[in-house]
């Protein structure tokens, strides 16, 4: 049996163990973080999927530990991430400057992932919540840019406050921290109120609209390893926190309800959700893009992924949520996949800037493989996982009959064909270009060995969905919806049948036939890659022939004005707010002390009367 | 191992389905001639009424093509100079074989009125061999009409090797190339 | 329903039928195009003669990912059309033909032809597949608001919405919601890439986009690829607008009205300019379809 108490003081305790073996050999120390990393993974994936985890407490006096299938189907996703990423360390972390307590960060916010989703208490999930914040805030200024942990930090501290908040809240209505119990008694205002302080909370950690301007930050400038767990990881705790706020808080707001049965049945509230989840999907497609950063446009998707999951929560039939849930495992394999792959090239030539990048292909094939699976997974399409969620999303947007949120759903759904197949063809496929052709080789078999894993794991969740569809059905039982129907190979939608065993085994079948046609005609003749069409000119540049900047200029021309519209309204609101921060500086810190004794004695009266009164 | 039965002798078997195949395969070649267009002369002026309701090349299964990798035909019309000569090889090795060459007017056939250019070649067929020429300065377009369903019969008759004559005798046809043009590929062009 | 050898018999079938179809209704769409400008006109089967031509010639290759992009590409058209029901009574897999394999599935193949022109090195290649990416948002986004529409009334399956429209007392979607019959056709303009929405091939513009690189047998395939995504979109069309067909003839003669209708308007009209081409379609058939959609689900007006 494992004991996640046990789990936590043993993550704790090889955390100090690497630091010292980091110090020693960055490589030993990061083998080291491997084998702790899968040790908890393993424990965790042997007993948890029959519930057996042991949740008693022996050593630690205050805590206390819950298992439930939501928290569960969460933590083995991320730890699973977290175990894939970690075999990525021995190659990485020597570079940083602070390698011996890179690892150390690592191990620590996987305890406190281990923590927020076994907690049974609201305290204890925000503190745990609270130590992933403050681990990971100190791994991201370890790669580019420290501004991007200011960044980070900032709307996660918004976040975690509004919620604490909310917990606060629910505390003085119903008189304890418990998760159920505090959830249960909320009502009325309160009940909105709670709604919306989770709601910032979720927002901010999905990086959804009007929350996003520190995804690509964070996800782009974070250290190349760090940025998969980001993506596919931590941004799910804002959909395990948007569970809660979604799905269990019901505040007291009038339904969308009309005579003609065809109109959504949402809460009003619920409503909003989805609206601003549409908005992110859209905000989100079309800023990736335009971007030229590989990270950082992958960043972008992750924005447009979790407005799909707040639409899908925020539609509330138990085919949306189950498609939800879906998603948040698929897009997890997805987007750690392709993150994974641009890490692998980035440590090679050292840029993640498609607009310097070409032919890495020829190299690299394995890694192409790996990121080209992630991306039919990330854009939705057959046979891989992705098709899965977003099949179950649409279904229950139609069934609504929601137009608007509809168009956000397939321009969204569109648009990701375009922006993953932008650093396909500008990073990986292309002209190889002349710097890359002699120093690139294959990633180590060490980092090609989780990404393979992660690319089986994407076909299989695309091809045999009911084992997982199975797992998340118990999900939404215990929040009290519907179980979807499924079979062993289908799955059965309010407006059709869906067997992705049968669309994987057609599609192979296809490309069988296609084969044979290829491999009964005349063979073709080897050219290189500079022996092609250039109007009869005469190039010896592969720079010349590599279209990749500005990929969708025609497009981009289109909106590319509008898009910095939320990054100066948060840049006014940050002058604003120095403003008032220079104001109180003036007031508290001149020269006189006496005037900074004054207002402090002023404030505690102030605080006094209002608790006499 | 010998086997004891008789078995035909598989060499003349393959060379004859090889031919057999090679006839089919003449047959759709013949039928679907697609254009490489390299109008740098005045003999281009014909090609307009060839293509449109006056000939209407379609109706033999022709007609123009974007790049020298789709094309079967490389339609030169009119003088070259030396420096458009090294655009036509080049173009002229990317396309795809069995690949065909058709010359309009007199210039390819022996410099034209250019005769005594010091830009201009006169013999086409010293550097790229040409199937089928289209004399007269300029040939009307019942001549290109007719000089391509002459490279029709001769495709036919398999007697359309100018590709493989090129293979053949690759050595000469670069010899000549080189001491026309100096080299063949220009290495300064865009300054790289 | 059990799977058998002979469904994916059946569908091979289908697929090699939809081949034939459409190659020989496209060489005749030129013999009409050319009457229509007072030529003779190539003879009806002049696209096989085209196809088999280039499948018999030596080709180029441009590393590996060049041919697998197109195997791939052709792979996943072939298994699209498989799917693809002919009648409401006859096709392949029964009530799996759900209507978002198709625009799924067909996006494998589109994917792979894209990865494989790009892999050619060719800058053309990757201007002509960014404009048809850009194309495909442009079209794609009021289709499927009409398909929801058409979704949420009669369900995904293809045969179930042919079914629909033939029961007593329905109509064609192409009447009943009129709006949404000529949103679909301007889309299947787009699909086909017919000449207002052309600009991804625009061979005098940016040397035939994706397929500059191509000669030979990666050309033939990639021929054989289109002409079967043409049957699979201009099928979808008689099938979700025009109440799909009761027997193989009348599938047929719907087939051929729609290709040739939408190749006749080719014919008269010039090229867009690839962002007139997204303002377009963001414009009046978005606010066509969406005015259809409100209309027939939230009004409740189908005719």
């Amino acid at each position: 049996m494992a004991n996640i108490e046990l789990l936590l003081l043993f993550l704790l305790a090889s955390g100090i163990v690497s630091y010292f073996l980091t110090k020693w050999k960055s490589f030993v120390g990061s083998v080291f973080t491997i084998f702790s990393t899968m040790f908890v993974f393993a424990s965790l994936a042997m007993y948890g999927f029959s519930g057996q985890l042991d949740t008693t407490v022996n050593v630690i006096p205050v805590l206390s530990f819950a298992q439930t299938n939501i928290g569960f189907y969460f933590a083995i996703i991320i730890v699973f991430v977290y175990l894939m990423v970690s075999f990525f360390h021995p190659y990485f972390v020597g570079e940083y400057k602070y390698k011996n307590s890179y690892n150390v960060m690592f191990l620590l916010s996987l305890a406190g992932v281990i923590g927020t989703f076994f907690a049974d208490n609201f305290i204890q999930l925000f503190f745990a919540f609270e130590f992933i914040v403050w681990t990971s805030m100190l791994l991201i200024p370890m790669g580019k840019s420290k501004k991007a942990a200011v960044s980070y930090y900032g709307f996660s501290a918004a976040g975690s406050f509004a919620m604490l908040f909310g917990i606060l809240v629910m505390r003085s209505v119903s008189g304890s921290f418990d998760i159920d119990l505090g959830l249960a008694s909320l009502a009325g205002g309160q009940a909105t109120l709670v709604f919306v302080m989770f709601l910032v909370a979720a927002f901010s950690k999905l990086g959804a609209f009007p929350f996003h301007i520190w995804l690509p930050e964070a996800h782009g400038n974070a250290p190349h390893p760090f940025s998969p767990v980001l993506s596919g990881a931590l941004v799910k705790l804002g959909a395990f926190v948007a569970v809660f706020a979604i799905l269990r808080i019901m505040p007291s707001t009038p339904l969308i309800d009309f005579a003609n049965s065809n109109l959504p049945h949402i809460p009003l509230g619920q409503y909003a959700v989805v609206i601003l989840g549409s908005l992110s999907i859209v905000f989100g497609t079309l800023m990736a893009i335009k971007e030229d950063d590989a990270k950082k446009l992958l960043a972008y998707s992750s924005m447009s992924h979790g407005g799909y999951i707040l639409v899908a929560f925020g539609i509330m039939t138990s085919q949306a949520v189950a498609g939800g849930f879906y998603h948040i495992l698929a897009h997890a394999l997805a987007s750690a996949g392709a993150f994974m792959a641009i890490a692998a090239v980035a440590k090679q030539t050292g840029t993640t800037k498609m607009s310097e990048l070409g032919g890495m292909i020829h190299k690299m094939p394995i890694t192409y493989i790996v990121y080209l699976v992630a991306i039919i997974s990330m854009a939705g399409i057959p046979p891989m996982g992705g098709f899965i969620s977003k099949w179950l999303i649409f279904q229950a947007v139609i069934d609504k009959g929601m137009i608007f949120v509809a168009i956000a759903v397939f321009f969204g759904s569109i648009g990701s064909f375009l922006y993953v197949f932008r650093p396909l063809a500008a990073l990986f496929l292309g002209q190889e270009l002349r710097e890359y052709k002699v120093k690139v080789k294959e990633a180590p078999f060490l980092m090609l060995l989780p990404m393979l894993i992660i690319t089986a794991l994407n076909v299989y969740t695309g091809v045999i969905p009911s084992a997982i569809l199975n797992f998340t059905n118990g999900m939404l039982v215990d929040l009290g919806l519907a179980p979807v129907s499924i079979t062993m190979w289908d799955i059965v939608g309010t407006t059709g049948t869906l067997n992705p065993a049968l669309i994987a085994l057609v599609f192979g079948f296809g490309v069988v036939i296609a084969f044979i046609i290829f491999i009964v005609l005349k063979k073709s003749k080897k050219v290189t890659l500079m022996e092609t069409y250039t109007a009869g000119n005469f190039v010896h540049d592969e720079q010349l022939l590599h279209y990749t900047k500005d990929f969708y200029a025609p497009l981009e021309r289109l909106y590319i004005k509008y898009t910095t519209i939320m990054k100066e309204f948060y840049e006014t609101l940050a002058v604003k707010v120095k403003e008032i921060g220079r104001f109180g500086k003036y007031l508290f810190m001149n020269k006189f002390i006496g005037t900074t004794i004054l207002w402090i004695i002023a404030i505690l009266l102030f605080l006094l009367v209002g608790e006499v009164l | 191992m010998k086997s004891t039965k008789f078995t035909p002798e598989r060499n003349i078997s393959k060379a004859e389905t090889d031919r057999k195949w090679w006839e089919i395969g003449d047959f759709f070649r013949r039928n679907s001639l697609w254009l490489l267009m390299y109008c740098t002369g005045c003999c281009a002026i014909e090609l307009p009424p060839a293509m449109t309701s006056a000939y209407d090349m379609e109706r033999l299964g022709m007609g123009p093509m974007a790049t020298p990798r789709q094309a079967d035909i490389l339609l030169v019309s009119g003088y070259l100079s030396l420096k458009t000569l090294r655009r036509l090889i080049y173009t002229y090795e990317q396309m795809s074989e069995p690949r065909y060459v058709v010359a309009l007017g007199s210039c390819p056939i022996n410099g034209g009125i250019y005769h005594d250019s010091h830009a201009v070649i006169n013999q086409l067929d010293q550097y790229v061999p040409v199937d089928v020429y289209v004399a007269g300065c300029m040939p009307n377009t019942e001549a290109v009409m007719n000089g391509f369903v002459d490279l029709m019969e001769q495709i036919k008759n398999k007697s359309a090797n100018g590709w493989k004559k090129y293979h053949d005798n690759y050595e000469w046809y670069r010899q000549n190339q080189i001491q026309s043009l100096g080299e063949v590929d220009v290495h300064d062009e865009f300054h790289d | 329903m059990s799977i058998t050898i002979l469904n994916f018999l059946i569908g091979l079938g289908i697929a090699f039928f939809g081949f034939v179809l459409q190659t020989s209704i496209a060489g005749l769409n030129r013999k009409i195009v050319g009457r229509l400008q007072k030529r003779v006109g190539p003879r009806w089967y002049q696209e096989f003669l085209d196809i088999f031509k280039l499948l018999s010639k030596r080709a180029t290759s441009h590393g590996w990912i060049f041919d697998f992009g197109v195997i791939m590409a052709l792979g996943g058209i072939i298994a699209t059309a498989m799917f693809m029901p002919l009648t409401s009574t006859f096709n392949a897999f029964g009530t799996y033909d759900n209507f978002f394999i198709f625009v799924y599935l067909l996006a494998v193949g589109m994917l792979g032809m894209a990865m494989s022109a790009s892999g050619s090195g060719n800058p053309w290649a990757s201007i002509g597949v960014m404009r048809a990416l850009t194309t495909m948002l442009a079209y794609e986004v009021p289709f499927m608001i009409i398909i929801l529409t058409i979704i949420k009334i009669a369900g995904s399956s293809l045969t179930g919405i042919q079914l629909y429209q033939q029961a007593a007392g329905n109509n064609w979607f192409l009447i009943a919601l009129p709006l949404g019959g000529i949103v679909g056709f301007i889309s299947l303009m787009g699909m086909l890439g017919k000449k207002p929405f052309e600009t991804y091939i625009a061979p005098a513009e940016i040397a035939s986009g994706p397929m500059v690189e191509y000669g030979g047998k990666q050309l033939g395939m990639l021929f054989i690829m289109h002409e079967i995504t043409v049957f699979i979109e201009v099928s979808l069309f008689v099938h979700l607008f025009l109440g799909g067909a009761t027997n193989i003839f009348i599938f047929i003669l719907k087939y051929f009205l729609v290709y040739t209708l939408a190749n006749l308007i080719s014919n008269v009209n010039g090229r867009f300019k690839i962002d007139q081409v997204v303002t377009f379609f963001y414009k009046w058939p978005l606010i066509l379809a969406i005015v259809q959609a409100f209309i027939a689900i939230y009004l409740g007006w189908v005719i």
